[in-house]
């Protein structure tokens, strides 16, 4: 009886604020046409959905990865050299790069889980290391640094549009897709299996828990995200190279967007980029070419602050506002206790 | 095999300054206990800060040491003060973001100061070398090595026979029993941290008639001192020397045999395996291990 109180059913408003949201997001592009918005909106999606990804394994799991760009990358490569070289539809290259992505990232983070804490970044940031490298190296596959080119053919089995609209709508289904098997695992026995490890290690052992293969799981999740959210960036940006899809940049921007968001929580990596991705992009446009840097710049100092005073990230401050609203709203449960 | 030792030479001189590099983040980090990821990005503003007196004042790279290290130990002072003073209690991950914030500040202030532009200096001794028996050294290369070796062992020897040497010691071996004995373990982290900035403020100043300098030139320097850090055992001042010159002469063998592009990848290679394999690094320190592992 008390499990069936507290599921969240449609009726109850932790579950329908945060599907109005959503349905809200679907409906924006029928209001607002200027291309300018709907590309900082995809972009806003686009980055909640990768440090959602990266949020499985980094905040969840408390495994810090500052080389995710690798399994980004390697999902873009995947799927633009399928297309290009080999005419298979990017849909079926984005199933590729996805498991290809997944396959690598529980090669290369097994070995790695028994290093701790900073060491296991370290080894993070040496693989991603690599695999730029490598992928700069083989030109004959690659095409090496000079990037490659995908060319522009429209058409809905290309996964490739004219207009803005349906990247659009792209991009923000991968995001809630993310975020909603990011919520699924956080509500599971793998999320508290993930919570129990990333507080301490070897007590979750202790008690029975095999760390290894929860954290390759999360890890691997995590990856096939990147992976496809790397395809869908090959495929809008109609280019990639080495030094920005593999960039420790790149990687740096995933995890930033958790933490100042809220690492270890839902909300907190779309919170993270719904401010930061704006705010960047902003910046860009309006300080221009001869303020270069200055937005990551910001990011930084943006990173200390959180670091030092809410460590928690931004989320916290919404939780509670959050909480007082749903108290507000209709309720399912308060009903029941009523009648 | 002439050539061969040629290659070998020429990676120990290079390898010097990663030694130099390496023994300020291994002394950081065994005595704070915080891998500073940030590292990195005071060498690149050694290096401006040695570019610009040469562009501005016409001051020549090598002398410039004498204003770039205050001026790196200062910095060091109030980056420790502002940023790892309030976490140096924290968790490994909010650790590891203070200071992956403090490098993107720095590298981003520096592109927007100074641009994406590769910057370097012109000196007569530039291109000048020096034989070596039947071998031929770069004349800027040799001094960096040899102002290297003769800091680190300044270095080696402050830490064995000054008070404060002996006090930061201390705490890299047991932090509570050194704030027992009196020690201002406080004060003695900053000192630390402004001696491992100040490190980097001689590599910086070295490295200018040799290399460029751009505002990610710290990325690449930083990983390498990473490696070093790890293959000599962490927080092992002997064994970051020693790893400096190995990965020198790792990264200019594998540059010459295998692929010029490839060297930094071999090197991370032997990182990550160093990492699995044998965390307490190739020279074994008690303790070390556990660091990595625990």
């Amino acid at each position: 009886m008390k499990t069936e109180t507290n599921k969240e059913t449609l009726i109850s408003p932790q579950l329908y604020v945060p599907v109005l949201f959503f349905v809200l997001l679907f409906l924006i592009p029928l209001v607002i046409k200027n291309p300018f918005y709907i590309h900082n909106m995809i972009l806003i999606f686009f980055y909640a959905a990768l440090s959602s990804a990266w949020n499985i394994i980094g905040g969840f799991a408390g495994q810090i990865s500052l080389g995710h760009a690798a399994f980004f990358g390697i999902g873009a490569y995947t799927s633009a050299i399928l297309y290009v070289d080999f005419g298979i539809s990017p849909w079926i290259g984005m199933l590729a790069g996805g498991v290809l992505a997944m396959l690598v990232a529980a090669g290369i983070s097994y070995p790695c889980f028994k290093l701790r804490g900073p060491f296991f970044t370290l080894s993070t940031i040496a693989f991603g290391e690599v695999v730029r490298l490598l992928v700069s190296y083989f030109r004959d596959i690659t095409r090496g640094a000079v990037g490659l080119l995908v060319p522009f053919k429209p058409g809905i089995g290309n996964l490739m549009f004219r207009g803005k609209i349906p990247y659009y709508y792209f991009a923000l289904i991968l995001m809630i897709l993310v975020v909603v098997v990011s919520k699924k695992i956080s509500v599971s026995r793998m999320g508290f299996y993930l919570t129990s490890l990333r507080e301490d290690e070897e007590g979750a052992q202790a008690i029975g828990i095999n760390t290894s293969l929860y954290k390759l799981w999360a890890v691997m999740i995590s990856a096939f995200f990147a992976g496809i959210a790397g395809v869908f960036y090959a495929q809008y940006i109609l280019f990639i190279e080495p030094e920005s899809v593999f960039s420790s940049a790149m990687s740096t921007q995933f995890a930033l967007m958790s933490i100042i968001g809220g690492m270890g929580t839902v909300a907190g990596p779309v919170v993270g980029s719904f401010i930061l991705t704006p705010l960047s992009e902003f910046l860009r446009s309006t300080l221009g070419g001869s303020f270069q840097g200055l937005h990551f710049a910001i990011y930084g100092v943006l990173l200390i602050i959180v670091v030092i005073l809410m460590p928690q990230g931004i989320v916290v401050w919404f939780k509670d506002k959050y909480e007082a609203l749903l108290e507000r709203l209709p309720n399912e449960k308060r009903r029941e206790v009523k009648s | 095999m002439i050539e061969f030792f040629q290659v070998l030479v020429s990676g120990i001189m290079l390898g010097g300054i990663y030694s130099l590099i390496s023994i300020g983040l291994t002394l950081i980090f065994g005595i704070m206990r915080i891998l500073n990821f940030a590292h990195g990005e005071y060498l690149m503003i050694a290096m401006y800060l040695s570019f610009w007196l040469f562009k501005l004042l016409n001051i020549d790279p090598y002398v410039s040491i004498i204003i770039v290290v205050p001026a790196l130990f200062l910095l060091g002072i109030i980056s420790q003060k502002l940023v790892i003073k309030p976490i140096i209690n924290a968790p490994p991950t909010m650790q590891i973001f203070a200071t992956v914030g403090l490098s993107l500040v720095f590298q981003n202030l520096a592109l927007f100061l100074w641009k994406a532009d590769y910057r370097t200096v012109k000196t007569s001794y530039q291109t000048a070398t020096i034989h070596l028996g039947p071998m031929l050294v770069s004349f800027p290369r040799m001094v960096a090595f040899l102002i290297a070796i003769i800091v680190s062992l300044g270095f080696f020897y402050f830490l064995k026979n000054t008070y404060t040497g002996k006090a930061l010691r201390s705490i890299a071996q047991n932090r509570e029993a050194a704030m027992l004995m009196g020690i201002d373990v406080s004060k003695m982290y900053m000192i630390a941290f402004a001696l491992g900035t100040a490190c980097v403020g001689v590599a910086g100043a070295l490295l200018m008639p040799v290399y460029y300098v751009f505002p990610t030139v710290g990325t690449y320097f930083g990983v390498t001192a990473f490696v070093v850090v790890v293959l000599g055992g962490m927080g092992n001042m002997t064994g970051a020397f020693l790893g400096g010159l190995l990965i020198g002469v790792i990264e200019s063998i594998s540059g010459v045999y295998i692929d010029p592009s490839l060297k930094e990848a071999v090197y991370f290679i032997i990182f990550i395996l160093v990492l699995l394999f044998k965390p307490s690094g190739l020279f074994g320190l008690r303790g070390a291990e556990e660091v990595g592992l625990k």
